[in-house]
């Protein structure tokens, strides 16, 4: 079992200064004890560690730390390793190092991950690859969307009080039903893998410019509910969603599904919820509004008539406010036209349209095929 | 002056299920807990929960199944509380919506588990806890609980007059304030200390605070040396593969690529229970039937449907730490410390030795897990235990003689802030770094205290965590400032691990038998006319150490618990 010494070189970082004295009990051989039950540390291969340059924001400023790893060694290993041999006062969340608890969320090259999930190797053999000044480099810095509070601690009220703002429980009411077999709760499972690590909040767009936009977590967890036969208040629930800040705010630019650890895409949940919307007969808001024009015009034509659009989605006085806009467009000579021709071959769109009429589109009951986290 | 009726610590399942009968009996309930409550452990639980919830089934035989999963050491009162109350118990969480997996007609699906005798085991996928924590946690926000977010527990106050429980110091980890909250009752629920060993299944919070701070504020802990070791922790990571795995009909298999649990369990194989695993599998690897320290986790037969639908979160984890999809490779796994059957000692109400002060879940030695812990009966302690000692914290409120805020010490306040003070003073000229002792500590209990133990070894390692108790008095931190100093709160929790490690090794060297997990190569057999009792570790301030004495099991004299031998 000459293979289960500890290698303690492969796991720890490479220090900057001497570290602390060690005790003798560290380099005692694998003894019989030890080798009999097997519960020497991480086995290591034998291959040589190579290292890399964690660049970690630490407020204004960004900190260089060396880490060494092997192929299994993710970016929170690495993080402690700094933490326990060089720097004991870099700051960051983690608890599970199992991706389950969702605390070590971080911006890691410039995309929300959790730093557990998240492995060096990947990091430098893959698209993310950064190389500064010759070294192979990782950037980390804290999550997007929040203030810091502390290094790559950020403040997750925000992000908690969204969510919390959905009323995420159960409500009794009249819609509730017994469920009669178990695809009832498929949408349910789909969407409560969530593991609320803000990953998708710290990644969206929509958030950058809208601080009143529930954010993703928030909105997969209200669909949680909505998609639950055991609730009692889904169409109250949709109406609430449909006001400003809520599921028409998103610009579907897919950061989050990206973002996500466990597979829970929260833009499919937001789209699902507007589909129910507006099923409910919840229509009357620009999103709805917008989503029905959207769709008569490429059906009636296979162009957008965007100036009626405008009217018909904002109202008379909502396309007044937007003559600015029109005029700066008309200076760059692009002024849509309030009669846009009929494309060719809108019979294929039109049957297009038939197709999707007749076979009801199943937005309902899609489970992803490779389970959670294969996002 | 803060102040509550019950103060409870930790959110994971049992402190929020308690706190759910708090608020809903209308008192001033208010949990504190180190993270966020969706970050505790409880969220890492996977394969489930049993209850005997079908017709066909009955709460005895699962009480008897746990008695013998405990190998006798369970106390019967509390056991078969938990077992009559389980149905109910599941029942709760899935009116409050928890999203367990279904029959196909609906109603709650059930999985067979180790050590069972009928498939009992309700499950969400293979994220059972995380389901359930959720859920606890969406009842917390309705109810409106008050949360003390990331506040660290540093003491327990005691009334000096009459020795009751009178509140908690705690750290404001934001701001890096001490504050004293006062309360009628406080409730323990900080789940286990695996941290204690190099390889485990634990989260890096799972330090025993809770424990450690009652054992030193004069609670009892007790069984501390039994420690259970999960069959299928991953072979680099220690991260944990559920028994629901082999519930749902995998294989272990040797590095020979055959199924080896016919030698050991000729009737229930690899679903004989835990501390029986792991020791086959132990022997398996000594006998040179493993691979690089590792035997086999085989669900290539159950085909790749299956395990898409009930297993998916299980392959994910193979994939990302191990570098193996499980539909094609079998999974390399060990045995790795995974729960703490020892904690704090509660009778069947969940009372401490402590006037007011209570414990709950993996904290708590009920003790409904004996020598041996059967697998989905945790979850179930959380939510039986934090419902029945939340009913009793508020019946003795409402109804007992703990109307009154008991007074307290304002000493013991200072003596908390001096520690932290001199702590951020030390020096790194002749100290030691955290990271340093935790490694030694957790290397030490992994070398000597491990699923099999003698003598010798025990005694080198009480040796070395007595050392480490020393050097730790020299422990220096790098962070000295107020806000959010995770290098100040690591080096306190250190100081837990030390004095729970302590106090396992004493208990583990004290008895001579084998029983569940508790394995001595000179006394390979159960001794129940010597042995049949619980380990006591009282904390001796005179001497600053753990001490070991003993209690009886509580037993009700019933026919069918007569202790037997054990076989699977």
């Amino acid at each position: 079992m000459a293979e289960e010494k500890k290698t303690t070189t492969a796991k720890k970082a490479v220090p900057k200064k001497t570290a602390a004295k060690k005790t003798t009990a560290k380099k005692a051989p694998a003894k019989k004890v030890a080798a009999k039950t097997t519960e020497t540390k991480t086995v290591k291969k034998k291959a040589a560690a190579k290292t890399v340059t964690f660049r970690v924001k630490r407020g204004e400023r960004w900190q260089e730390y060396d880490v060494a790893y092997d192929a299994s060694t993710t970016v929170l290993s690495g993080l402690e390793q700094i933490k326990g041999d060089q720097d004991g006062s870099l700051t960051f969340r983690r608890s599970c190092r199992a991706s389950i608890c969702g605390s070590c969320g971080m911006k890691i090259n410039d995309r929300s991950r959790l730093a557990c999930k998240t492995k060096i190797k990947d990091m430098i053999e893959g698209m993310d690859h950064r190389n500064y000044q010759g070294r192979d480099v990782i950037s980390i810095a804290p999550q997007g969307n929040q203030p810091v509070i502390k290094d790559l601690v950020v403040d997750i009220t925000q992000l908690f009080n969204k969510v919390e703002a959905e009323e995420p429980y159960i409500k009794e009411g009249p819609e509730r039903v017994e469920a009669k077999d178990k695809t009832a709760y498929e949408q349910v499972n789909a969407v409560s893998n969530c593991i609320m690590c803000g990953l998708c909040y710290s990644d969206c767009t929509e958030l950058e410019v809208n601080d009143n936009f529930h954010g993703p977590a928030a909105l997969a967890k209200a669909f949680r509910f909505v998609a639950d036969p055991r609730e009692g208040q889904k169409t109250d629930r949709l109406k609430k969603l449909s006001e400003k800040g809520g599921i028409w705010d998103c610009v579907r630019c897919g950061m989050c599904v990206d973002a996500c650890p466990k597979g829970v895409a929260p833009m499919e949940a937001i789209g699902k919820l507007r589909h129910r919307a507006i099923e409910a007969g919840i229509t009357n808001n620009r999103g709805a509004k917008h989503a029905i024009v959207f769709k008569d015009d490429i059906r009636n034509g296979g162009l957008l008539n965007e100036p009626m659009m405008l009217i018909k989605t904002t109202g008379l006085f909502g396309a007044i406010e937007q003559i600015p806009n029109a005029l700066h467009l008309a200076k760059k000579g692009k002024v849509p036209s309030f009669f846009p021709e009929k494309i060719e071959g809108l019979d294929e769109v039109k049957r297009m349209f038939k197709v999707l009429e007749e076979t009801e589109l199943d937005v309902e009951t899609k489970v992803l095929d490779e389970g959670p986290g294969a996002g | 002056m803060r102040q509550h009726d019950i103060v409870i610590v930790g959110a994971g399942l049992a402190g929020l299920r308690a706190a759910f009968e708090g608020i809903t009996a209308g008192l001033d309930t208010a949990v504190l807990t180190k993270v966020h409550p969706l970050r505790s452990h409880s969220c890492a639980a996977q394969g489930g929960v049993n209850a005997a919830i079908n017709p066909n089934d009955n709460w005895e035989d699962h009480a008897y199944d746990t008695v013998k999963g405990a190998d006798w050491l369970g106390d019967e009162d509390a056991i078969e509380i938990m077992c009559e109350e389980a149905p109910q118990a599941v029942l709760d969480l899935d009116t409050m919506g928890a999203p367990f997996s279904r029959e196909d007609d609906g109603t709650l699906a059930q999985r067979p588990f180790g050590g069972q005798s009928y498939a009992r085991t309700a499950y969400a996928a293979d994220r059972t806890g995380h389901a359930m924590l959720h859920t606890l946690w969406e009842q917390a926000i309705k109810l409106g609980t008050h949360i003390y977010q990331e506040w660290q527990m540093l003491h327990i106050l005691k009334d000096p007059n009459t020795g009751r429980c009178a509140g908690v110091v705690a750290y404001d980890i934001a701001t890096g304030k001490v504050e004293t909250i006062l309360a009628k009752t406080v409730l323990i629920a900080t789940g286990g200390y695996g941290r204690i060993y190099a390889s485990n299944t634990n989260a890096m919070i799972n330090t025993g605070d809770g424990v450690a701070l009652a054992l030193k504020a004069g609670a009892h802990a007790a069984d501390l040396e039994f420690v259970q070791f999960h069959p299928t922790g991953l072979r680099n990571s220690g991260i944990l593969i559920s028994e629901g795995v082999r519930g749902e009909g995998a294989y272990l298999i040797g590095a020979d690529g055959k199924r080896f649990m016919q030698k050991y369990a000729p009737n229930k194989l690899e679903l004989a229970s835990r501390d029986v695993v792991s020791r086959a599998e132990t022997m398996e690897i000594m006998n040179g039937n493993g691979k690089n320290g590792a035997i086999f986790l085989d669900v290539r037969h159950l085909g790749r449907d299956i395990i898409l639908e009930r297993l998916p979160q299980i392959r994910q984890l193979s994939i990302d730490f191990e570098g193996v999809d499980p539909i094609n490779e079998p999974i390399p796994v060990r045995p790795t410390c995974h729960y703490t059957m020892g904690g704090i000692r509660t009778n069947k109400l969940g009372e401490t030795y402590v006037p007011g002060l209570f414990a709950a879940g993996e904290a708590a030695c009920v003790s409904v897990h004996g020598a041996n812990r059967l697998g989905a009966n945790s979850l179930l302690e959380t939510i039986v235990y934090g419902k029945v000692t939340g009913k009793e914290m508020v019946r003795q409120i409402q109804e007992g003689t703990t109307r009154e805020f008991p007074t307290y010490n304002r000493e013991d306040v200072l003596i908390v802030e001096r520690k932290i003070a001199e702590l951020k003073a030390r020096s790194s000229e002749d100290g030691y770094r955290q990271a340093d002792l935790r490694e030694d500590l957790t290397q030490a209990m992994q070398e000597h205290v491990g699923v099999f133990r003698e003598e010798k070894s025990l005694k080198k390692g009480l040796k070395k965590i007595l050392d480490i108790k020393e050097k730790y008095k020299k422990l220096y931190i790098d962070d000295k400032s107020e806000n959010f100093n995770t290098d100040l709160l690591t080096a306190l929790e250190l100081g837990n691990l030390i004095a729970l490690a302590e106090g396992t090794v004493r208990s583990a060297l004290a008895r001579e038998e084998s029983r569940g997990a508790h394995s001595r190569e000179e006394f390979t057999t159960r001794d129940d006319k010597k042995w049949m009792k619980h380990s006591i570790v009282k904390w001796n301030h005179a001497t600053d150490e753990a001490e070991v004495d003993y209690e009886p099991v509580r037993q009700l004299g019933k026919e069918r618990y007569k202790p037997v031998e054990r076989t699977y």
